[in-house]
């Protein structure tokens, strides 16, 4: 299993790559922003995408948008402050497949990512 | 700005202490932010816009942030570096965006959030907007003590 992790912020990212290595992910990919985000996925088969919102350069509800247009299918949860649910709702419109809301409980965020993993058949 | 706007920056604060920090926060009395009356060792800054205009600002001691970050990460850092003020931003970042969520009463378009912006050291003076009022409320935590100030008002769209 590889993952992509993308937010902003080091200390975040640094957060998410631990919850990942707790459901059991410990080859991981870290991007700064959307635009980074986008480049990655272009030349790297991830089975899983973590995904903040506000972020520079490219937001990453654009950085969906544009994953999927390049025909990658791989599961993305946007891990993010943006918690209305029209926010919710434009974001699985844009193709991400589940949404954790921050602050979240460390062990909330292992389960959901063992959640995804297991309906994607990969364990 | 409405006294009432600070509850859900409030509640956003204590979601994150008991969330992400598994810390408890307990507040002081909202009162109006003086100009410098409270000096911090480094301060976060967010801004908000569309359906609303406002700043959230979280500012800390050097001890309270160390023991935030330390908390966060399973860390032992003992100066104040980019990895605290990374922490820090998203703190603030958090809490706006907690509290912007809790503001939004139904269908209503999401205020815009900016990216955080860091201050660090004990010298600095910030010249808020001629006009805005801004709202204090000290806390105290397992953490240490820290503020929060916010500055909030509805535009006419969001008021509608």
């Amino acid at each position: 299993m590889k993952a992509l992790v993308v937010d902003d912020s080091a200390v975040m990212r640094k957060v998410l790559i631990g919850a990942l290595g707790r459901a059991g992910i410990t080859d991981v990919d870290q991007a700064a922003d959307g635009k980074e985000a986008v480049e990655a996925t272009s030349g790297t088969d991830y089975d899983v995408v973590l995904m903040d919102w506000n972020m520079p350069n490219m937001l990453g509800i654009d950085a969906v948008r544009a994953i999927r247009a390049n025909g990658k299918t791989m599961p993305i949860i946007m891990v993010t402050t943006e918690a209305e649910k029209g926010r919710v709702i434009e974001a699985l419109k844009a193709g991400a497949q589940n949404y954790i809301i921050k602050p979240f409980e460390p062990n909330a965020i292992v389960s959901k990512i063992q959640e995804m993993i297991a309906k994607a058949g990969g364990g | 700005m409405k006294v009432e706007y600070i509850n859900p920056f409030i509640e956003a604060t204590y979601d994150l202490f008991t969330t992400m920090l598994g810390a408890r926060a307990t507040r002081g009395d909202v009162g109006l932010a003086k100009d410098q009356a409270n000096p911090r060792h480094i301060m976060a800054l967010i801004g908000l816009s569309g359906m609303a205009r406002g700043m959230v600002a979280l500012s800390f001691p050097l001890d309270t942030a160390l023991n935030m970050v330390n908390q966060l990460l399973g860390t032992d850092i003992k100066v104040l570096d980019d990895t605290v003020s990374d922490a820090i931003a998203e703190m603030v970042n958090i809490v706006a965006g907690g509290a912007k969520a809790k503001l939004n009463t139904g269908d209503e378009e999401p205020i815009d959030l900016s990216l955080p912006t860091v201050v660090r050291g004990n010298s600095y003076n910030i010249d808020y907007p001629s006009g805005s009022i801004w709202l204090e409320v000290p806390f105290d935590s397992d953490l240490g003590s820290f503020s929060l100030r916010v500055t909030f008002e509805k535009t006419p769209e969001g008021d509608g």
